[in-house]
């Protein structure tokens, strides 16, 4: 590695063990402060603005503490939203996890022939724009009589969470160390029973986090149920919580409501294993 | 292989790929026959009649798709990955510093640095339109304040503005993802690695130029190539934030696709654009792992 003009450092340098000025230590950390601040701040404040009394709710100051946004939210029928959300994300979280840890069982632990292109091909279902899969699907679902329809979207959930979950699952199997496989099989255990009786327990933090992962992504999806879902009583929160923007006008209070209700099982179930999965995204990017 | 293993190897996969194919290759291929027909919105019953390939024609010779093109790959894609790479570069470094450590902030500055990843876009796009709202926002409160403005700006009405804040939500909203690949890498960068190279005498410049940005150039490849894949692809900000608008000034592929399918009828004329699109990433990401990352991609898989 070339590092140029060894040697011209100075013999003496006087240096805090940071390496910087007292004065740039300073700066560095109110500029860590500063990015914090906006990095949490349109957060923190629909959570805060939820819980403001309707009139206040614009003003600068925290005001009184008030539940007047959720009781006209649920006034709304928006409790038949998060219902509807709810089950079709746990349904389908369910069945595409179910399904995932099969599929990655067989890509971590079996040999055939071109896995390589077939797990590649899974892959590409992540980088795919669900865009382009709304208008066949909308045309083919019209045709069945599926529009408007639980089952379809459960189904077009489970799909859309399948690629990432293999993914993620395949990760976590490498960790996991094949000796285990064997010695189960060795002393007459069948496949199915490995992947249920000794893989699936050791897995499970991996299987709750990829789980995790799918129920977040169905929880906030937008474009499927747009497409496909029109009557006010199938529509899941995100739709729901869109409604509340109008033409020229906006419900503001039900609208900071109806989010911080969105986003609190996010933050609160998730923070702890957004790390997790951010090292496993990076793994593949670290890895050299 | 052991007796019964191949079937074995079916009865795991064969899950999977119905939902695989169903859901993502037959679609696919269902669109590409439809973007050869003039199907409408309004008469699926019926189906479309083959035109073979007027609507590609159409496509190329547009200049609206023109606009929604350079709208896709500049502003929406090229701009805001380059912010979101650079950004994240920079606050990984921030957030990697010795002096956080000294003042003992880097616990509670990586746990608060996940709050907007864990703000699902949905959610962040309602918290800046109400920040950037003209009347009640919080931004043109402070901007009026301080005196820079006299009027309100209308940030998502306004062309001059309404890129520049749609980039911001974006970037708000995805850098945590991004900052949180490039700590990950920072942190398994060997100290003797640096240390050696302050005692060869190499200064804080020096250093980031030759050892960790070599040592980051691994997850930059990766990062810039899934990032260009999620945004390219998404719906939901440009659909939530501006409803391609103001007029179709904002208008991107996936809105475009949107528009033309279930706001004009046109799902043929849609499928093309959408054939567009795949075909468009495809060749992206075809190109990018020959030019620039063949051997950090054959390393990761």
């Amino acid at each position: 590695m070339a590092v140029a003009r060894a040697g011209l450092a100075p013999a003496f340098r006087i240096s805090t063990a940071t390496g910087f000025s007292l004065p740039m230590e300073l700066a560095l950390v109110g500029l860590t402060l500063v990015v914090l601040f906006v990095l949490v701040y349109p957060t923190a404040w629909i959570i805060i603005a939820s819980f403001k009394s309707p009139a206040a709710i614009f003003s600068g100051e925290f005001g009184d503490f008030s539940l007047q946004n959720y009781v006209t939210l649920f006034q709304t029928g928006f409790a038949r939203n998060i219902f509807n959300s709810l089950y079709l994300c746990i349904g389908a979280v369910l069945i595409s996890t179910f399904v995932s840890v099969l599929a990655a069982y067989g890509f971590s632990r079996m040999r055939f022939r071109a896995k390589r292109y077939i797990f590649g091909s899974v892959l590409l279902g992540q980088c795919f724009p669900w865009i382009i899969l709304v208008t066949p699907l909308f045309i083919l679902f019209a045709q069945l009589g599926l529009l408007n329809n639980h089952l379809s979207m459960l189904f077009v959930y489970t799909a859309i969470s399948i690629p990432f979950s293999i993914y993620l699952l395949v990760g976590y199997l490498e960790s996991v160390p094949r000796e285990l496989d064997e010695a189960a099989i060795i002393d007459g255990c069948s496949r199915f029973g490995v992947i249920w009786r000794i893989i699936f327990p050791i897995m499970l933090p991996g299987v709750v986090a990829t789980a995790t992962y799918a129920f977040m992504l169905c929880w906030t999806e937008y474009l499927f149920a747009l497409a496909f879902l029109t009557k006010m009583q199938l529509k899941t929160m995100p739709l729901g919580l869109y409604a509340f923007f109008g033409e020229d006008t906006a419900e503001w209070g039900n609208i900071m409501a109806a989010s911080a209700l969105t986003t609190l099982p996010t933050l609160l179930l998730f923070l702890p294993l957004q790390t997790r999965l951010a090292s496993g995204l990076a793994a593949g990017a670290v890895k050299q | 292989m052991i007796k019964g293993e191949r079937s074995f190897v079916v009865y795991v996969l064969v899950p999977a790929f119905f939902f695989l194919v169903m859901f993502y290759v037959y679609p696919t291929l269902f669109n590409l026959v439809n973007s050869f027909t003039d199907l409408s919105l309004f008469g699926l019953k019926q189906g479309g009649d083959w035109i073979g390939f007027a609507n590609y024609v159409e496509l190329l010779t547009s200049s609206d798709f023109r606009h929604v093109l350079w709208n896709t790959a500049f502003w929406l894609t090229f701009v805001s990955v380059t912010v979101r790479i650079l950004l994240g570069l920079l606050l990984a470094l921030l957030l990697n510093s010795k002096v956080l450590v000294k003042y003992r902030l880097t616990s509670v500055s990586r746990v608060l640095l996940l709050v907007p990843w864990a703000t699902p876009p949905i959610v962040a796009i309602v918290a800046w339109r109400w920040l950037l709202n003209p009347q009640l926002g919080e931004i043109n409160r402070v901007l009026l304040w301080l005196g820079v403005v006299d009027q309100p700006i209308a940030f998502l009405a306004e062309a001059a503005w309404v890129w520049p804040a749609l980039i911001t939500i974006m970037t708000w909203n995805t850098l945590p993802l991004v900052t949180l690949a490039f700590l990950a890498s920072l942190q398994s960068l060997p100290s003797d690695l640096i240390e050696a190279a302050e005692v060869d005498g190499a200064g804080k410049w020096q250093r980031l130029r030759y050892v960790i940005l070599p040592h980051l150039k691994p997850a930059i490849i990766v990062m810039t190539l899934m990032s260009t894949f999620w945004t390219f692809n998404n719906f939901v900000y440009v659909w939530l934030t501006t409803a391609a608008g103001p007029g179709l000034y904002t208008n991107v592929m996936a809105t475009e696709v949107y528009i033309k399918a279930f706001i004009d009828g046109r799902m043929g004329y849609s499928s093309a654009v959408g054939i567009a699109m795949a075909s468009i990433m495809v060749l992206f990401g075809i190109l990018y792992l020959r030019l620039i990352a063949e051997r950090e991609f054959k390393e990761v898989f």
